[in-house]
């Protein structure tokens, strides 16, 4: 199997810039999207994913033109997420220039979306993200930005997004995410191990052993990070040299 | 006079990169809703969004123009959903398809699907010269399974899939060498020049 693992920068996006903040909150403008999306690409990134962080909470629309000209300066995939509530926008989004769509609130409020956008744009381009917290001895389902408790086990709602259609599942650990101290492994493993489509580890990373720990321990198929990139503490390219000295394919 | 492409717009998803990417390897590309225009084009391009039946349906109605036009050798690129539309049928969709490719179009069979990420493709077809490292993007569930022989490129996903296809002058691939960074430019560049020489 030479199926590569993937790396992926995130890019969070507030009022057109990208801003990284620590456990959803405390946020530092990085850089402006396409111009950061295009270093990426550069260094080697597998995918960018863009997502809008204040549109689920500002009950708005995703702010479409800056997704256009990040998608305008890409040849890698690009996923788009935040402010999605109906078919019609991820349409937008992915005319906009989007290769996926990812979907978290409304995806709870509305799981039939979910089959819905798989039936007409296909699964491959149905990402649903999961913003999980520990609660005693299993993972809870957060929505609206990491607001509101949805009263979700993160593991069964896991395996109900893969039997409505979606293509893949973006796993945010809310306990691990701004802290820099590594994935959640057991979450992710336990996710991963629960699903039959593939699973992006996401939240905790700062450096490039976290990456290795995460794809080594767990099954999921790629890892997401921000920071250690947006400050330039790493490379994509020097994460995939240390991923591949430790035995991990990468392209 | 550079490569003139017609791209069939089957009103889903967007065709912005494949159509930069080929502008970029020197085609001018026009693309078009009304699919009756594909029989006149100089050199086809099926693009790979969206669902099987959603996507075909817009093509049935000249499918036999299409299949005849391919048969004469105008040439093609379908790319993922593009190349399946050229088998009989999919397991994916109750529609049959163009049938210009002999056999169907499978579900794969994985412990995780889609098929999702960067893969190896290994050919020895001309399209493929002097590639190194020719790791391309994929994103699907579904693959061709020809009965033609029409399988020129293999990739390693749980067993050997069927990933480029070669017929006439169609040439029909898994993976997506438009969200395949330089190697993928590197692709439609020779299928660029492929066209070139055989329209």
């Amino acid at each position: 199997m030479s199926l590569t693992k993937r790396i992926i920068p995130c890019l969070d996006v507030k009022d057109g810039k990208v801003v990284k903040g620590i456990k959803f909150v405390d946020l530092k403008d990085v850089g402006y999207p396409p111009d950061l999306a295009e270093l990426y690409e550069k260094q080697g990134a597998d995918e960018i994913v863009y997502l809008d962080i204040s549109a689920s909470v500002e009950g708005r629309h995703t702010l479409l033109d800056i997704v256009q000209e990040t998608a305008k300066r890409l040849f890698v995939p690009l996923t788009v997420g935040g402010g999605i509530r109906e078919k019609d926008d991820v349409r937008k989004a992915l005319n906009a220039g989007a290769d996926k769509v990812s979907m978290n609130t409304v995806a709870v409020q509305r799981p039939d979306l979910i089959t819905e956008c798989a039936q007409d744009f296909g699964s491959q381009c149905v990402v649903v993200a999961i913003d999980g917290k520990r609660k005693g001895g299993s993972w809870t389902v957060y929505t609206h930005g990491g607001r509101n408790d949805a009263g979700l086990d993160v593991v069964q709602w896991a395996r109900k997004v893969e039997e409505m259609g979606a293509g893949e599942i973006l796993l945010t650990s809310m306990d691990a995410d701004g802290t820099k101290d590594g994935y959640d492994i057991p979450m992710t493993k336990a996710v991963a191990d629960a699903v039959g489509i593939p699973v992006i580890a996401s939240g905790g990373c700062g450096s490039a052993q976290h990456i290795l720990e995460v794809l080594k321990q767990t099954n999921a198929e790629a890892a997401l990070a921000a920071s250690i990139f947006h400050y330039k503490e790493s490379t994509v390219r020097h994460v995939k040299d240390y991923l591949r000295e430790n035995g991990v394919e990468v392209r | 006079m550079p490569l003139n492409i017609t791209m069939a717009d089957y009103g889903v998803g967007n065709l912005h990169s494949i159509r930069k990417a080929l502008e970029l390897c020197g085609a001018t590309v026009n693309i078009v809703d009304d699919m009756s225009l594909l029989k006149d084009a100089e050199c086809i391009v099926l693009p790979g969004v969206g669902a099987f039946d959603k996507s075909v349906e817009r093509l049935l109605p000249f499918r036999d123009e299409i299949v005849a036009r391919l048969s004469d050798g105008v040439p093609c690129l379908g790319i993922c959903i593009g190349m399946q539309m050229m088998f009989q049928g999919s397991e994916e969709g109750n529609g049959p398809g163009l049938g210009y490719l002999q056999g169907k179009v499978v579900r794969m069979k994985a412990p995780r699907i889609p098929h999702m990420g960067w893969n190896l493709v290994r050919s020895s077809d001309r399209i493929m010269d002097r590639m190194s490292d020719p790791y391309f993007y994929f994103a699907h569930s579904y693959h061709g399974a020809p009965e033609d022989y029409s399988d020129v490129g293999h990739t390693e996903y749980y067993g050997e899939i069927p990933t480029l296809f070669h017929k006439g002058n169609t040439y029909g691939t898994q993976f997506h060498p438009e969200k395949s960074s330089n190697i993928g430019l590197e692709f439609l560049g020779n299928f660029v020049k492929f066209a070139e020489e055989n329209k």
